[in-house]
């Protein structure tokens, strides 16, 4: 199934990192795209964009944020969506995305992926700022499911209910982080089939797929080290029902060589090929 | 003066990309302290009010009882089949703080060697309690260093302040603006009557540091894979910018400072040699000539500059 929004398969990628600037630039090696962190390349005037405008010349880029906080009850920080916007359009990013959950309240960022308590307030406020979102960006945003190490008392719903009601409500696209739901299934007890059983897939525009560190008691998705086989798996489900979405490979921490790391991500195609 | 005195800065430095990755460090959650229980534990909270919480709780410091006691954060946080509720929680608390550390020790390599892993450590829990975050980028977090290196009960105080001024200025450098290093040949198209009254435009990422201790020569000495001595005072100046995708450091001697804050600061060429001239009035007037003329070149050989107005 195409996504709705008509958003290329771009094939299979990588998130682009710095240890690997040289060496992309260097042997210009055959990759279909690359994936941005956008807030390393806001408020900087200088080096960074160098190279990403080097990279964005030569290869498709998406960027994919870590700091819209769309769950939070601040407001809308419209300097950075404006930098956003401006940033895409230099580079020609093919989409933008970023997480659902949010990163500080009362004017402070955490920096790190908070989750939110799913429940119909969390959803309409959501749901309304997604909205606003892609009014401001003129464009689909996609949202992408978290890893995450907490679950609210008052949750009213379950995660994928969540997500699914989320993109329908906001007609927002989805970026499945089949990691994601792999170590939050761990984290908290539940199928990542049904899971994936309730996503809305032609409103999938991308999957992530990542490394972990399992620490026996919970997993923290760390992107560190190999993708494990049954993460695998689960992108081989997701992609039976998402034909012909990107795959990107995340990784980092202990970053390898850009060849062991490529050669990593190259491993999808055993499993987006394969049929039941 | 000569040109082995301008160094280059690793390439990488200062640019550790921001992911969306949990940090490594946040891994085991600690058993946590038990904090108190809040005068909200009984009532029903909203998303905002979750949220308050919930950041309150994060950015607690971790050599403090979270405010929370176990029951009351149970009423908001499921605990699981493996993790309390607060123990949760801590996985977002360590998770902050090694964010913010890992970003501070990617600014300040070099500061973190001197210090020593805990003391620098230390240091960096200080600094995210007293200057947390409020922007959406991690590019600019770090600018505080050299006044909390100063505020707090370090060793040698000064030493650090003046390591993380010369480290930041390698940040600086690294976002400031492109711009195309001015050179002789530049120079060359330059009609000799013009050349009194020409003005330079110094290289925008210049930063001109003085700095009471030998830091450069310290922070040249890491990156030679060498582990030098903490070093005692003695007064330098180093200029701090970068052409293409190199970060220099270069130290400034007295006569090409004054040549460069001269014609930084707008004056004509000339006017700016006979500033050095004059600051050479000791010399024996061939030698200082001399030096005059090689200051110059050196200055510009150096990509100090980025512009040539006539």
């Amino acid at each position: 199934m195409a996504n709705r929004f008509g958003l290329p398969n771009l094939g299979i990628g990588l998130g682009l990192r710095t240890v690997h600037y040289s060496s992309i630039l260097q042997d210009q090696p055959e990759v279909d795209w690359f994936e941005i962190i956008s807030e390393n390349y806001l408020r900087t005037e200088g080096r960074p964009l160098d190279f990403l405008d080097a990279i964005a010349a030569r290869y498709p880029v998406v960027m994919h944020g870590v700091s819209l906080s769309i769950g939070s009850t601040d407001p809308l920080d419209r300097t950075y969506l404006s930098e956003l916007r401006a940033l895409r359009d230099r580079v020609q990013a093919r989409w933008v995305s970023d997480h659902l959950c949010w990163t500080g309240v009362a004017g402070r960022n955490t920096h790190d992926l908070l989750p939110l308590p799913y429940t119909e307030e969390s959803l309409a406020h959501v749901v309304e700022r997604t909205r606003a979102v892609q009014d401001f960006l003129g464009a689909p945003l996609a949202l992408e499911n978290p890893s995450s190490y907490a679950q609210f008392a008052g949750d009213s719903m379950p995660e994928w209910e969540f997500l699914g009601r989320l993109a329908e409500e906001a007609d927002c696209a989805l970026l499945l982080d089949v990691n994601n739901v792999y170590v939050s299934s761990k984290n908290h007890g539940f199928d990542p089939i049904q899971y994936l059983n309730a996503i809305p897939f032609d409103r999938v525009v991308q999957c992530h797929v990542a490394g972990h560190t399992d620490h026996g008691t919970h997993i923290i998705d760390s992107h560190i080290g190999p993708v494990i086989d049954p993460v695998w798996q689960l992108l081989a489900l997701a992609h039976r029902r998402a034909e012909g979405v990107p795959v990107l490979l995340e990784w980092d921490a202990e970053i390898p060589s850009f060849r062991e790391t490529h050669a990593e991500a190259l491993r999808a195609r055993e499993f987006i090929g394969a049929r039941p | 003066m000569t040109e082995s005195n301008r160094q280059p800065t690793a390439d990488a430095a200062g640019l550790h990309e921001r992911a969306s990755a949990t940090p490594a460090r946040s891994e085991a959650p600690r058993p946590a302290l038990q904090g108190q229980a809040p005068s909200w534990a009984e009532g029903k909270l909203g998303l905002r009010a979750q949220q308050e919480w919930f950041a309150a709780i994060v950015s607690t410091p971790e050599s403090e009882a979270p405010p929370v006691d176990e029951r009351s954060a149970a009423r908001l946080v499921t605990p699981s089949k493996t993790l309390g509720s607060l123990e949760r929680l801590e996985i977002y608390r360590r998770g902050y703080h090694a964010r913010l550390i890992e970003c501070l020790a990617d600014d300040y390599p070099v500061l973190l060697h001197a210090l020593g892993e805990a003391a620098f450590e230390t240091l960096c829990r200080a600094y995210i309690a007293r200057f947390p975050s409020t922007a959406p980028s991690l590019n600019y977090f770090g600018r505080h260093m050299a006044d909390c290196c100063r505020s707090e009960p370090l060793e040698n105080p000064e030493f650090a302040a003046d390591l993380a001024r010369l480290e930041w200025a390698v940040v600086l450098g690294i976002h400031a603006p492109t711009a195309p290093a001015l050179g002789f040949e530049d120079l060359s198209q330059v009609p000799a009557e013009r050349w009194p009254s020409a003005r330079f435009t110094v290289n925008p990422s210049l930063s001109i540091l003085r700095l009471g201790y030998p830091v450069n020569g310290y922070l040249q000495s890491f990156r030679n894979g060498e582990s030098p001595a903490l070093p005692g005072p003695s007064p330098s100046t180093v200029a701090v910018y970068r052409t293409g995708r190199s970060i220099w450091r270069l130290e400034l001697e007295p006569a090409m400072l004054t040549l460069v804050e001269a014609l930084a600061a707008g004056e004509t060429l000339q006017a700016s040699l006979e500033r050095v001239q004059a600051s050479l009035a000791e010399r024996p007037e061939a030698e200082a000539a001399a030096l005059v003329s090689t200051c110059f070149r050196h200055t510009v050989s150096s990509g100090l500059f980025s512009a040539l107005a006539l």
